[in-house]
């Protein structure tokens, strides 16, 4: 089996240092688990994490040498195209200035590929070509589903934590360096992001107002006591709420 | 021919036998890698080092020097007059003979105290076994070899007892030279092998601070293996100085892990580590079980790994281990035991990132926080807001640069520097922190994340190269021995002075003015990185004379002092035991009898902190001169407003 780990350009959450993602690190233990050849990739300028990342269970990693800040998933599609591996797994949230978390849900439309998200264990399946993923739902809850490969896994914080750090694993990975496929994006096209400065915006609430004509009929200004029990018993049986 | 003239050729036997013994032996240690060593200056300081600085560590237990004077003496002694009767003409002579038996007395002298010291009961840190059988050979040699000698002065009148003696002498010496590779008496070859090429030979200087021969040395991180992992990997003189253990267990009577019941003893650690090299025990180890023994393989080899379920040692072992140096300080074989748990750990944890417990956790935060829990280093001076703290710009100047350490991030660690702060800007001190202080690196260091240790320490160095001061005071004796000791080997040569040292001075030259301070007896805790060391012993008992309350000592202080059990990361690994390290220590507190407690490390305030239960007050140095400066502060005041009343009256 092969399995690509995708490596995003995270930040460390206290110093913002570059750090490989907690939820990455937990994938690279996943892919581990599994066994088979593991690879990771990333799509970016050179970076400490992914010595973080070969440091907590990756051999090798091929890095496509994009220009920062520009949007890596054209340049990961044609990548994973080529190389064609059958489990990829990602974080199921970005940590780093541009990452919005949805590069795995991009990936999948592209490739055409099944997309389980948040998922906590990974195993072959009893049927050649298969895998059974165990995700973390709401509330604890958990669901088995066995999907045929090739397919793409997003991780979830509930996964085993990830391998220790060895300095020396570090040391010893290879990072292989490819360059970008498209000589027009090579230029480093802008983003399509914008910055502008942060601004606290209003709550958004429901507000009952008399003017507003849905709400016009619920709104009672000081009404007999025993007519405004009437009012919300019949709110509540209407809504399913109470019953007789 | 008589008898004793064939004592001699005895003699010879017995050196050719342990000859072929201890080479079989110097093949294996040959095995070791690289070590630098000065063999001229080591064997030419041989004679000091045997005959002092050994016979200081092994005098501490009176019946150990009592015992070992004579029959080393006599040993040598008797075996060196008898290499000399080969001199034709030397052996008729009856006063000849006289002095060796002489010889033989002394050392049959002593071997009646070894035989006190293991028959009917051994002392209970002694190995059995082999070792309990050696004062049987001791005593058939100086017995046969007195006898022989004895009646051979006398002219020989009794041929057949000469016999007999011989026959005694040839056993018990035969029995001891065949051992010597792997028996008892390997310790005293190996052990003066040891101490000429000793891995440091800088601890046998006095000139030289205490501090300059405790510090770790650092490893070459471009190496192909880094840390230790098979007995091969070890420096040739390591590997020579585990065969110098004579298995005393002075070491682990002195051991904290191994009287909380972890799996430590330093003892068997080494027996262990010397056997390893060979492809295991030559006989059962006959010594007192690691407590709470984990099962391992006992398989060893050069090359073979140590650590492991599958190997000689289970990593429990090592990660037990407070790094607190009572087993080196109590060696009577200079051993150094510290040095090679963290050569171990150096495997484990940069080869394979094995750390127990919270380790990994600990190592990826000061990797990438420069913070061993994590927290911003920039709001380390965040507990200090209203103290005016000053902090240095690049550029800026002062006289003393206070090092504030992990405690700047702990609550407790903070009503300490509160204190010392406060004492400093009484005493109207020039002092100032770091913009940014990151973290010293002495816990990545003992957990064996070398190369993070190296990462901290040049960038420390480089932000102190960036501003000026005189000296560095920290209330952390651990960032006192990493930036003292350590820091050198990276290029950063500091002055760096503990704040018991430092306030002591203050007080002595008269800027703190102290009241005496009225109430219960105290006791002082020495804390390991402190005191046995930086051997750092008396300013802070100076210090807390000086506050006027009665101090007394506890059975274990100054270079005896018991661990907190908060060194080495110890904490972080968690090794459970049947009993808490500082539990005993505390133990050892309520039996003086003191009220308080007097601390002067963070590390020891939290785990003696950390005790359940009716226990003494723990309060650090800092804090109970704060107390005495302020009651005086409030006597001064009272009585220049009696003054002043006496004026207006």
């Amino acid at each position: 089996m092969k399995t690509t780990v995708l490596l995003s350009a995270a930040r460390h959450p206290v110093s913002g240092r570059e750090a490989l993602a907690r939820l990455e690190a937990q994938a690279i233990a996943l892919a581990t688990r599994l066994g088979g050849d593991i690879r990771g990739l990333h799509a970016g300028p050179e970076s400490d994490a992914l010595r973080e990342a070969l440091g907590v269970g990756l051999s090798k990693i091929d890095r496509i040498d994009a220009p920062n800040g520009s949007d890596p998933m054209e340049d990961l599609a044609s990548h994973l195209r080529a190389a064609g591996p059958d489990l990829i797994l990602a974080g199921r949230r970005g940590q780093g200035g541009l990452d919005s978390g949805l590069l795995p849900y991009r990936l999948a439309e592209r490739l055409g590929l099944t997309l389980v998200a948040d998922a906590i264990a990974i195993e072959a399946g009893s049927e050649a070509g298969t895998v059974r993923i165990d995700q973390a739902l709401k509330k604890g809850d958990r669901r088995r589903v066995t999907v045929r490969l090739p397919v793409i896994v997003t991780v979830h914080p509930l996964a085993p934590p990830p391998a220790a750090f060895a300095y020396g694993a570090a040391r010893r990975g290879m990072i292989s360096t490819h360059p970008v496929n498209d000589p027009i994006r090579q230029e480093g096209q802008g983003s399509e992001w914008e910055e502008r400065p942060y601004r606290n915006r209003p709550k958004l609430m429901r507000t009952a107002s008399a003017s507003s004509g849905d709400a016009a009929e619920k709104l009672f200004v000081d009404p007999d006591p025993k007519e405004a029990a009437r009012l919300i018993l019949d709110y509540l049986e209407r809504n399913g709420i109470r019953q007789f | 021919m008589t008898a004793a003239s064939l004592l001699p050729l005895l003699v010879l036997a017995m050196i050719v036998v342990a000859g072929v013994q201890i080479g079989r032996r110097a093949l294996l240690w040959r095995s070791g890698s690289f070590a630098d060593v000065d063999w001229v200056a080591g064997v030419k300081a041989l004679p000091k080092r045997y005959l002092v600085d050994v016979h200081h560590v092994v005098d501490r237990d009176k019946s150990a020097s009592r015992m070992h004077v004579p029959v080393a003496a006599g040993l040598v002694g008797s075996a060196g007059l008898l290499v000399l009767g080969l001199v034709p003409g030397i052996a008729g002579s009856r006063i000849y003979w006289a002095v060796v038996a002489l010889a033989f007395a002394v050392m049959a002298a002593g071997v009646v105290l070894v035989a006190r010291r293991r028959y009917p009961r051994a002392m209970p840190r002694l190995s059995l076994g082999r070792y309990q059988r050696t004062p049987v050979y001791l005593g058939l040699f100086a017995g046969g070899g007195l006898l022989c000698a004895l009646l051979a002065s006398f002219g020989d009148p009794l041929p057949f007892f000469s016999f007999l003696g011989l026959i005694l002498a040839a056993a018990g010496g035969l029995a001891l030279a065949a051992q010597a590779a792997t028996g008892p008496m390997r310790h005293a070859l190996a052990g003066a092998a040891h101490l000429a090429l000793h891995p440091r030979p800088e601890r046998f200087d006095e000139r030289l601070p205490k501090g300059r021969a405790t510090g770790l040395k650092p490893i070459d991180l471009d190496a192909a293996k880094l840390g230790r992992e098979e007995p091969a990997d070890f420096a040739w003189n390591r590997l020579l100085s585990f065969d110098a253990c004579i298995q005393c267990g002075r070491c682990e009577a002195a051991c904290p892990a191994f009287a909380a019941g972890q799996p430590l003893s330093p003892k068997h650690l080494i027996a262990d580590l010397a056997a390893a090299s060979g492809g295991g025990h030559a006989s059962a180890y006959a010594g007192n079980p690691y407590p709470n023994e984990r099962s391992v393989a006992r398989e060893g080899g050069l090359h073979h790994a140590v650590i492991g379920t599958g190997g000689m040692v289970h990593p429990d072992t090592i990660w037990s281990c407070t790094t607190c140096r009572a087993c080196v300080e109590e060696c009577p074989m200079m051993i150094e035991h510290v040095d090679s748990i963290v050569d171990l750990r150096r495997y484990q944890t940069l080869e394979h990132g094995a750390v127990p417990g919270k380790g990994a956790d600990i190592l990826d935060n000061s990797r990438l926080t420069d913070e061993p829990n994590g927290h911003d280093v920039a709001t380390r001076t965040d507990f200090a807001a209203g103290l005016d703290l000053k902090r240095l710009d690049d550029g800026a100047r002062t006289d003393v640069l206070l090092w504030m350490g992990q405690a700047a991030f702990d609550m407790r660690g903070q009503r300490t520097l509160r204190a010392l702060i406060k004492l400093l800007k009484e005493a109207k001190v020039d002092f100032a922190v770091l913009g940014e202080e990151r973290d010293c690196g002495d816990l990545a260091r003992r957990l064996g994340d070398e190369a993070t240790f190296q990462r901290l320490a040049r960038a420390n160095i480089g932000a102190l190269s960036k501003v000026g001061f005189q000296r560095i005071l920290t209330a952390d004796p651990h960032a006192l021995h990493t930036l003292r000791n350590e820091y050198p080997a990276f290029g950063g040569d500091y002055e760096v002075v503990h704040h018991t040292a430092f306030l002591n001075d203050l007080v002595a030259s008269g800027r703190l003015s102290p009241a005496r301070l009225t109430g219960a007896a105290i006791t002082y805790h020495d804390p390991c990185y402190l005191g046995r060391y930086n051997g750092e012993f008396d300013a802070p008992r100076a210090l807390l004379d000086a506050l006027g309350l009665e101090r007394r000592e506890m059975a274990r202080s100054k270079r005896k002092s018991m661990c907190c059990g908060g060194g080495g990361g110890a904490p972080i690994a968690d090794i459970p035991g049947d009993n808490r390290i500082p539990d005993l220590r505390m133990e050892q507190v309520r039996q003086t009898g003191a009220a308080t407690v007097a601390v002067a490390c963070p590390q020891c305030t939290a785990m003696l902190e950390g005790v359940t239960g009716d226990r003494a007050e723990v309060r650090d140095v800092a804090e109970l001169l704060l107390d005495a400066v302020e009651a005086g502060r409030g006597e001064k005041a009272k009585t220049e407003a009696r003054a002043r009343e006496v004026e207006t009256a």
